[in-house]
């Protein structure tokens, strides 16, 4: 058996990593996005970048974080962020610059500048495909959280990779079943969002 | 001088090159085999919306599932090594390549399939001459997403002892050897971005080649 209380703390360190890197991921990318709706050669080099970040195996990722920025807590969040960031980034980019012209023009027609348009025009109709994207990363943050344990950030992973090293199969399931579980909650409080948001924003 | 001294010594006493086989060996097997099962599905589902529905229901539950989490799963009936690792490639990539095939099977514009059963082709002569090669393009760039996974969960491989190029991250993380880590996780990086490359070429080929306009 397993003592429980070390793992209501691993999850709630889990949940610390996940969340505070995707806030993060979330600063970040919102203005990479709002910038790349106006210069199209910003919005050229930030989706080149990304397409080829999202082809890096994310054991890479964790692993290059170490001589860059060492091992432990924030270590572990720089990579979870750098890992799930891409799905943030194309989603807003998408959802923010594929909004109907005609909407804009009578946006613009009313005397809106530029960023209120985002504010008000753009940004309430991207909220679906923003929605997907937080959705998505938020798993893959889960995933890389899992990983970046080896780097020495906590979390569940820990649990996983001492029950790993120990061959304890009952302590690896400790880890991995909850895991599972904050990935399938994620899922469904986003996927609820998404749809309060939808029949919200739909004009 | 020194740069390269090290990158070769690193090189040799990790065997890259070893792993390398291994990983692409993993690799290629886990792409084959999620290739011929995600198209095979999408066959059989591509006239059953309900069906196909209730795939991807399951599909999209184990794509949530984290990578090492579903090592574990894997572990106690596939023991450790490359089965798990090859089995979690597949069971991963099955849903982009499963969800473009199907999209792209039924998704086929009406009048090709009327066209074609009036030149009395049966279902599945249109299956073959109609809907596979105008889906192509679209079941490449869900080959393309596959093999994008397909390295990431095979480097996680190193892990559970399957070998590739998660051995030299892992063993660089745990000695703390910066020279190592930075050789492999580059190298392993460049692959990466390589193997994205050459799907993304397929894929616009492909792409140009099928496009009906």
């Amino acid at each position: 058996m397993v003592a429980l209380s070390p793992l209501f703390d691993a999850i709630l360190q889990h949940l610390t990593l996940v969340f505070t890197s995707l806030a993060i991921g979330i600063c970040l990318a919102t203005p990479l996005a709002i910038f790349s709706v106006f210069y199209k050669r910003v919005s050229y080099v930030v989706l080149t970048t990304i397409n080829m970040a999202q082809s890096i195996p994310s054991f890479a990722l964790v692993a290059i974080i170490v001589p860059l920025a060492g091992i432990g807590f924030v270590p572990g969040i720089v990579a979870i962020v750098l890992g799930s960031i891409v799905p943030i980034v194309k989603n807003m980019y998408v959802g923010l610059a594929k909004t109907d012209t005609a909407l804009i023009d009578t946006g613009k027609g009313m005397g809106l500048t530029d960023l209120q348009i985002v504010r008000y025009v753009r940004l309430p109709l991207a909220y679906p495909a923003i929605f997907a994207g937080l959705k998505f990363s938020a798993i893959i943050a889960n995933g890389i959280a899992v990983l970046t344990a080896i780097i020495g950030s906590g979390g569940l992973g820990r649990i996983i990779f001492e029950g790993l090293s120990s061959f304890n199969i009952n302590k690896t399931l400790s880890g991995a079943i909850p895991a599972i579980l904050i990935a399938l909650s994620l899922d469904m409080i986003f996927s609820i969002a998404e749809k309060k948001l939808k029949t919200k924003s739909v004009y | 001088m020194t740069l390269i001294d090290t990158i070769i010594s690193v090189w040799t006493i990790h065997q890259i090159t070893l792993r390398t086989i291994q990983h692409l060996y993993m690799f290629s097997i886990a792409l084959i085999i999620s290739i011929v099962i995600g198209v095979a599905l999408a066959i059989l589902v591509y006239s059953n919306p309900k069906l196909a529905n209730l795939w991807f229901n399951v599909l999209n539950v184990i794509e949530m599932i984290p990578e090492l989490a579903l090592f574990i799963f894997l572990l106690p009936i596939l023991g450790l090594g490359e089965k798990p690792t090859i089995a979690a490639c597949v069971l991963y990539s099955i849903l982009p390549i499963m969800r473009n095939s199907y999209t792209g099977l039924a998704h086929v514009s009406n009048e090709y399939i009327e066209i074609a059963k009036a030149i009395g082709l049966t279902k599945n002569e249109i299956l073959l001459k109609i809907r596979l090669p105008m889906a192509l393009p679209l079941i490449s760039s869900g080959i393309r997403v596959a093999v994008v996974y397909i390295m990431g969960i095979a480097t996680l491989g190193g892990l559970i002892a399957a070998g590739g190029l998660g051995v030299p991250l892992q063993a660089g993380i745990y000695r703390y050897d910066i020279p190592t880590i930075i050789v492999a996780a580059l190298w392993v990086g460049t692959l990466g971005v390589f193997f994205d490359f050459i799907a993304w070429i397929i894929e616009n080929r492909l792409a140009r080649r099928f496009n009906p306009w």
